[in-house]
């Protein structure tokens, strides 16, 4: 069976710092990192293949050159093919414009199942998955925590979505979208020694908008639907503040606190 | 008059219906008619301060069909023309909002947690760059504004028993839905931090150290909550986690243990009535909402702040 993990790579939000004083993000200190739910979509698709040795696994990510050799590395753990979409055009794309970039490429594809992940931990819209969905007219489910990567076959597939207060069970026709959740814990394995300097350079392709025949109006800024005309930091009204130290006269302060506000009976 | 659609999720009624709030803030000086569309039956009689709910007739759509009931949706929004459609960022909803934005050809903005509506331009502001700073978000095009939004960010707290009407709808299935729901367990019973009066929340600066907060919790009659880091590295699961990726929570005390503060977190908090920070820096962002700040070691402090509270436990139990 042929599957397509889509994907993308996000900062390392954690380290992204602003920068009040130039009123900046600071980026220097960011790498970026497969998003954590895509790390599950490949993993799934990772473990599928190791158990239907058929399975061919192909990674498409829209973003830009410089991410090339983070897909190479995907294909050093086990993809077979890897596709860039990547174009000058494409920047400032928002979820509409996105998806429909995607949504070209892949119509054009022949797959049995879309993995992706749920959330991306930087726009955190959840958007992506459900609207190729619903380009592709395909069938997507997100939150999935668990595939039945053994009993799948190009028909069906069987998996949970863990919701907050249950785990229900799901079975599904294929092709369709299945959005995995980090909750799933699916890990990625590392590259082999013997892998670390392959030459893959035959398996990754970047595809451009001409290759996929999306006019400049499509996309970008100009194919979005909405726009992002202003950033603020916020500012929080200031309270009335007391500060003490995590000494043991700080400590008698929190504790007379909480006394008089009645949280300790 | 302005016309709103809000999607009712079945199994979150209360806070779908605190959209209503959403509606009046986007159109602050037009009367508002609002309607209603639903993945379950409901009783139009607990939708209070729905104007028309529709009754779907026709084929049955699966609760978690969003295919179908995106395309039944697009097919009520051709016919009744709404200025915009509003969704609750639910597991559903989440799915069926960027659905419908596709068919609609519409924008569709995110997790919105305040609107600026002046002479109808309207502004939807949401946390960007993981909440580091805030976006205000312009629709564009011809189609309803349309967006998600959090529960606990908006409250409807104008009580309005007036009875709304049933408008019936006829969609029968373009497409049939290839999802089956083969079985179902319900987990044990987890608290939900948006219900807390105390919550003992830990970040960063707690991660070798999370289990700690447990025991501070129960001595403080409260819950154990955790930022995004503790929930990404896995210590704490992800119904613990307060803020934007997480919950919105508004306990009466909220104590935070070496969490920094990023906007994404502090938008988690509405109307907390006392926050009490501690943090190895008096700088973090944390501290400026705070009543409190406890400059330290946040594991060294919950140590002595349990050997205090202990002691005065003890001292009591023996006095009684």
């Amino acid at each position: 069976m042929k599957i397509i993990c889509i994907v993308k790579f996000v900062p390392d939000v954690d380290n992204i710092r602003y920068d009040f004083e130039n009123n900046a993000l600071d980026r220097s200190r960011v790498r970026l990192i497969l998003n954590p739910d895509d790390v599950c979509a490949v993993s799934v698709a990772f473990q599928i293949k190791d158990r239907n040795l058929d399975t061919s696994i192909e990674v498409v990510t829209m973003a830009p050159v410089s991410v090339k050799t983070y897909m190479e590395d995907l294909i050093r753990l086990g993809a077979d093919q890897a596709t860039i979409l990547c174009d000058k055009a494409f920047a400032g794309s928002d979820t509409y414009a996105t998806s429909k970039v995607l949504a070209a490429y892949l119509e054009k594809q022949s797959y049995d199942l879309i993995l992706t992940g749920t959330h991306a931990i930087d726009g955190d819209t959840s958007h992506i998955p459900a609207q190729v969905g619903a380009w592709l007219d395909l069938d997507q489910i997100s939150g999935v925590t668990w595939v039945d990567t053994e009993g799948i076959d190009k028909r069906k597939a069987y998996f949970k979505v863990d919701k907050e207060n249950e785990v229900i069970d799901f079975e599904v026709k294929l092709p369709a979208i299945l959005s995995l959740s980090r909750e799933s814990s699916y890990k990625l394995p590392y590259i082999k020694r013997t892998e670390i300097d392959r030459d893959v350079s035959q398996s990754l392709t970047f595809l451009n908008k001409e290759d996929l025949n999306i006019s400049e109006c499509e996309t970008g800024d100009y194919g979005s639907l909405t726009k992002v005309v202003a950033t603020h930091t916020r500012e929080y009204q200031k309270k009335e503040c007391h500060f003490v130290r995590a000494d043991e006269e700080g400590i008698e302060t929190i504790f007379r606190f909480l006394e008089h506000k009645g949280f300790i009976e | 008059m302005k016309k709103c659609l809000i999607f009712i999720d079945g199994e979150q009624v209360k806070e779908s219906l605190d959209l209503i709030e959403v509606c009046r803030k986007l159109y602050p000086e037009r009367i508002v008619e609002t309607y209603a569309v639903s993945n379950k039956w409901i009783d139009p009689e607990s939708l209070k301060g729905i104007d028309h709910t529709f009754r779907i007739d026709g084929d049955r759509i699966k609760e978690y069909d969003t295919r179908n009931l995106a395309y039944c949706i697009s097919k009520i929004q051709d016919e009744y023309q709404f200025d915009s459609i509003l969704i609750p960022a639910t597991w559903i909803g989440r799915m069926l909002a960027p659905r419908l934005s596709i068919l609609l050809q519409t924008g569709l903005t995110a997790d919105v947690t305040e609107i600026q509506a002046e002479n109808d331009q309207i502004l939807l502001v949401r946390p960007a760059y993981s909440g580091r700073m805030m976006a205000s978000i312009k629709p564009v095009g011809n189609g309803p504004v349309m967006m998600s939004v959090r529960a606990n960010v908006f409250h409807n707290e104008i009580s309005d028993d007036h009875k709304g009407d049933l408008i019936p709808f006829s969609y029968n299935c373009d497409q049939i839905c290839g999802i089956r729901e083969m079985g179902s367990f319900k987990k044990e019973k987890s608290y939900d931090i948006r219900e807390s009066k105390v919550l003992i929340s830990g970040g960063g600066g707690v991660i070798h150290n999370f289990e700690k907060l447990e025991e501070l919790a129960q001595l403080l009659n409260g819950q154990v909550a955790a930022s995004r880091k503790i929930v990404d590295k896995g210590i704490a699961p992800r119904y613990l986690q307060v803020g934007q990726s997480g919950k919105t929570v508004s306990p009466k005390l909220y104590f935070a243990f070496g969490i920094s503060g990023a906007i994404q977190h502090i938008e988690g908090l509405k109307n907390v009535e006392t926050v009490i920070a501690v943090n190895s820096s008096i700088n973090a962002p944390i501290c400026s909402i705070a009543d409190l700040v406890v400059e330290g070691d946040a594991c060294q402090c919950i140590e002595l702040l349990l050997s205090r509270i202990r002691q005065y436990k003890e001292k009591n139990n023996s006095r009684s």
